[in-house]
């Protein structure tokens, strides 16, 4: 084994084993930069190691890093998101949503979850950033799903993974950037666009489908709420009154995109005074309660922010150990025959999904397979939107999985980590299940693309 | 001791023409150096935000990198007139003034005096960009009043100028935005890069010529002590093989534009030329523009006046020597 | 419906200053006793932090203006567009120190709640000396000359209708881990408050009850 490879799997034992202690996730990924700065700056400076590892590329870059962070027009939509769910959280808007919801599917269990599911979808179609989704779907709902006895991984799971829909459903920030590393006609932001879409609605289904069905085989995991009205007309007739304030923001917020009003950016603004208002008008907005959810829309936004200021940290001293290489010899050392190719390399996309995140794997091997896969005939949209699936999956993938630290960071503190690992292992099978239908089935990817823009 | 130079990039290395020079001058020196330079080039982002590149080989904490150089405007006033300038030179006369009129030296001297210890080579060139994606023809100036675009440097400055609405909005929201209308145009590179971010499929007037980006180019820029530990040997070589990416850059680019467009029009693409009257007045806001930047900055205006200098005699060759295109292809169609 | 408790607004606001550490908390927070000088300190953070939370309201604020400026006016917005990440940057950039200060970063809890509050003391400990101190150190010591170059080259926008300034926005990422540097010093006094009895723990409700 190479001495890059070495090193490569031993920051990855470090940051898994550190993780594990307890010690905050931002600070565990930057301090494992750190020790492994040191070690391949002793490496090749004691021992001459043939490596091309210096402080100055590596560590020395965080202040130019860190300023990509804070210059991010687009990231001005992860604190923007949290204020929304922050404010509809404090003023009771989210909880009334969700109980005149739930009285619908009443007979249905898993009506809460299933309630989080939709919500989830029209999130996704606003923004592309998980942070931003996952934080409001837990906020949002875990309180009222525990206070319903549901069970613990069965709410947090699926808070989680719903959450994580936004990266794959447009707008989303991963497939311009495919579509930018890809750099062919054929794959253009447009058609990958298109082609997201189906699959991402799929997932949203299946996901439906697993919150309607696994509490019909396990009725403990989703209780009946016991005060649940007989469906009538009048019963109807609230929620429909009640639901639309919320419904008006969020359709306010898809809407402000979809005419054209603003960007996603811009729309979560527009959300974030849209919850504002919704309070003001219902009388929940007093001034201990604006302050409390700005200084609480901090934390969190703050919590999030490290957690990248960590990763990026983390990344590129992985990156100045010769971690892309390693990946890359790695992969193109696999079986890579036409039969067969496509699955190999989503399995070993899915398996690295466990340990890097998207940026990561996206600007490393897509680059890398894309070529060999289009010479060998395949549909480049099609694999695409496989390989998308498969990133979006990594969201929840212990160890890092970042979809999992930030639901932990709004969770109520009676979900251990243990919860969210239970309850997104369901998620993934359904993730693989869907991947392994869309691989059946590319119709599902292709044919939007192939009619949307002729 | 051979020289180990990361170089990170601003474009994807598979663009053409933007990006390709890059990977193949990273690709020439190693191998033209026998190894004695080893250039490993690290795609957008992997190692510095496109933004930093500069600073970051100024301080050496890269030893190279491969970039737009008019993206450090903020820092370095007179850079625009290196990187794009609107109404700007053709290519090969930029090429022109930059080997023979001074351009590489002054470019060496501006950023100096920016208090950058970088070595600067021209190293990529592309011709014009379009001047861009609009979900509506462009008829009278009055066309741009109010109008909401997506326009970057100067020539957005000349816009604004002009009564529309400019934004910078992140490549990452374009599409969506002039999809939905939330911009009613946009511009952004040739036609052989724009078809990768899909623009033709959602607005379909494409307006010519890029009277803002005549030549886009690129550059290669070298921590300068590190240029300073290169053997005449190496200098020779960075020379030549951004010389030769300069060249294979240009031609990519000139090279796959037209089919790309004849591709637009298949789909129903207009390919519209701007009327003359507009672009006359665009040219003289440009002017306007360029002058208030000379005033501010004293590199400006002397980097200006040289290119302007060189412009005088060149026009009195160019516009007598050159064909007009119609005439240079046996298409009697044309 | 009764307001449901765990609501993390509800315990973590204050309760590291005056030690009174509501219920809920013991779950989420490894309890530390606190000392005068890091009381002080964490004092100091968190009163930064909830005055920087302010400018989410400036975001939406400029965010709005920008969307109905294009529109009403017609107006460029480059320079608003701009003003979005700078506030909202300000404001994040202020509030890690604040999220340390109130510990509120995510962590990986599986081993780590079944341990003893001593036990969580030594991992926080190490962990403060180890990885965060090395990794703030560092961040500050590369990010204040990045800040002071770009005052000296008296940099703006790459944007002609950008902003100008940048070195503030700049000195504010400096400042912010400076500031993260104080948090996570305060911190280290709480620990070793506990581990060793130095410095002297004030005695808080929330220690009376520990000690009990
Ligand atoms: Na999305
Ligand atoms: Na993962």
């Amino acid at each position: 084994m190479s001495l890059e490879a070495l090193f490569v799997i031993g920051m990855f034992a470090t940051f898994g084993v550190l993780l594990m202690t307890g010690f905050p996730v931002a600070w565990v990924l930057g301090g494992t930069a750190v020790i492994w700065t040191v070690v391949g700056v002793v490496a090749v400076e004691q021992f001459g190691a043939n490596l091309w590892f210096d402080y100055s590329s590596s560590m020395g870059l965080i202040p130019e890093r860190v300023w990509g962070l804070v210059e991010s027009e687009t990231l001005v939509a992860l604190p923007m998101f949290i204020f929304m769910g922050i404010m509809l959280d404090q003023s009771g808007i989210a909880e009334k949503l969700m109980n005149n919801m739930v009285k619908l599917f009443g007979a249905i269990r898993g009506g809460y979850a299933v309630t989080v599911i939709a919500i989830g979808v029209l999130l996704a179609a606003t923004t592309g950033i998980i942070g931003a989704s996952v934080v409001l779907l837990g906020m949002l709902s875990l309180p009222v799903m525990l206070e319903n006895k549901y069970d613990k991984g069965f709410a947090v799971g699926t808070a989680c993974a719903t959450g994580t829909l936004g990266i794959l459903i447009p707008p989303s920030i991963m497939l311009v950037l495919m579509a930018d590393r890809l750099a062919v006609p054929e794959a253009s932001v447009g058609d990958l666009f298109m082609g997201a879409f189906f699959p991402g609605l799929l997932l949203g289904a299946m996901y439906v489908a697993y919150a309607i069905l696994r509490p019909l085989l396990q009725p403990r995991i989703a209780p009946i709420p016991d005060d649940l009205p007989k469906i009538s007309p009048r019963v109807i007739w609230d929620v429909i009154v009640a639901v639309i304030p919320t419904a008006a923001l969020i359709l306010g917020v898809l809407g402000s995109i979809f005419a054209g009003i603003a960007t996603p950016t811009e729309a979560s603004g527009v959300g974030a005074l849209g919850a504002l208002l919704l309070a003001l008008v219902s009388r929940r907005l007093t001034l201990p309660v604006m302050r409390d959810s700005l200084h609480q829309t901090t934390r969190t936004a703050a919590f999030i922010f490290a957690i990248f200021v960590g990763a990026t940290a983390f990344s590129v001293v992985l990156r100045g150990l010769g971690g892309d290489r390693v990946i890359e010899e790695a992969l193109l050392g696999l079986p890579l025959d036409p039969n067969g190719i496509i699955i190999v390399i989503l399995f070993a996309v899915f398996l690295l999904g466990f340990f890097l995140d998207w940026v990561e794997i996206t600007l490393i091997i897509l680059p890398l397979v894309a070529p060999v896969v289009q010479s060998l005939g395949f549909d480049l949209v099609w694999f695409t939107i496989l390989f998308a699936m498969c990133l979006q999956t990594s969201f929840l993938t212990p160890p890092v999985g970042f979809a999992l630290f930030y639901i932990k960071g709004v969770a109520p503190p009676e979900i251990k980590v243990t919860d969210i690992y239970r309850g997104v292992v369901p998620f993934i099978l359904i993730q693989l299940a869907a991947l392994i239908l869309v691989f059946v089935l590319p119709a599902i990817a292709t044919w939007l693309p192939s009619v949307a823009y002729q | 001791e051979d020289l180990r130079w990361k170089m990170p990039v601003a474009f994807s290395s598979n663009l053409p023409g933007l990006g390709s020079p890059s990977a193949w001058v990273a690709d020439n020196l190693t191998t033209a150096s026998n190894g004695s330079i080893q250039v490993r080039l690290y795609e957008p982002g992997k190692l510095v935000p496109a933004f930093d590149i500069l600073q970051a080989v100024s301080d050496g904490k890269v030893q190279a990198g491969y970039t737009w150089i008019g993206y450090d405007q903020g820092k370095v006033p007179a850079i625009p007139l290196f990187a794009a300038v609107p109404f700007g030179m053709k290519p090969w006369a930029y090429m022109a003034w930059y080997y023979h009129g001074g351009g590489h030296e002054l470019l060496q001297e501006v950023y100096a005096n920016k208090g950058f210890d970088v070595h600067a080579q021209l190293c990529g060139i592309i011709g014009p960009e379009t001047a861009g994606w609009y979900s509506e023809p462009i008829e009278t100036l009055e066309d741009y009043k109010g109008m909401k675009i997506r326009f970057a440097g100067l020539g957005g400055k000349v816009l604004e100028k002009l009564g529309a609405s400019v934004t910078m909005m992140p490549g990452g929201e374009l599409f969506q935005a002039l999809e939905k209308g939330t911009i009613d145009a946009t511009e952004f590179s040739m036609p052989a890069i724009d078809q990768i971010l899909g623009f033709n499929q959602v607005v379909k007037y494409n307006l010519f010529p890029g009277w803002h980006q005549q030549f886009t180019a690129q550059y290669m820029l070298i921590n300068q002590n590190e240029w300073d530990k290169t053997t005449e040997a190496q200098k020779a070589l960075v020379e030549a093989s951004c010389t030769a990416a300069t060249t294979r850059g240009l031609a990519e680019g000139e090279y796959k534009n037209g089919k790309v467009l004849e591709t637009f029009q298949e789909k129903g693409v207009q390919a519209d030329q701007i009327p003359r009257d507009i672009l006359t007045k665009l040219q003289q806001v440009t002017h306007e523009v360029l002058k208030e930047e000379a005033a501010k900055d004293e590199d400006f205006k002397r980097v200006f006046e040289s290119q302007q200098e060189f412009l005088k005699s060149y026009s009195t060759w160019a516009k007598r020597a050159y064909l007009p295109v119609d005439m240079t292809t046996m298409d009697d169609s044309q | 419906m009764p307001e449901h408790d765990h609501n993390p607004t509800l315990y973590d606001e204050n309760a590291t200053i005056v030690g009174e550490v509501a219920e809920a908390s013991l779950h989420h927070h490894t309890e530390l006793p606190q000392t005068s000088a890091s009381q002080k300190l964490d004092q100091l953070l968190i009163w930064v932090g909830k005055s920087a939370s302010w400018l989410w309201l400036a975001t939406v604020a400029v965010i709005i203006w920008a969307v109905i400026g294009r529109y009403a006016f017609g107006s460029g917005s480059v320079t608003l567009e701009e003003w979005q990440w700078h506030i909202a940057g300000t404001a994040w950039l202020l509030g890690l120190a604040y999220t340390l200060a109130t510990d509120d970063h995510v962590r990986v809890d599986v081993i780590h709640e079944r341990l003893s509050i001593r036990a969580q003391a030594r991992i926080e400990l190490l962990g403060l000396v180890v990885l965060l101190l090395p990794f703030l150190g560092l961040a500050l010591y590369e990010m204040t000359p990045y800040a002071i170059s770009s005052f000296s080259q008296g940099e703006t926008s790459q944007s002609p209708a950008g902003l100008s300034h940048r070195w503030i926005l700049k000195s504010v990422v400096a400042l912010s881990f400076a500031l993260l540097i104080l948090a996570a010093l305060s911190r280290l006094l709480r620990v070793t408050a506990l581990l060793f009895g130095f410095p002297k723990p004030i005695q808080t409700h929330d220690n009376k009850r520990k000690a009990a």
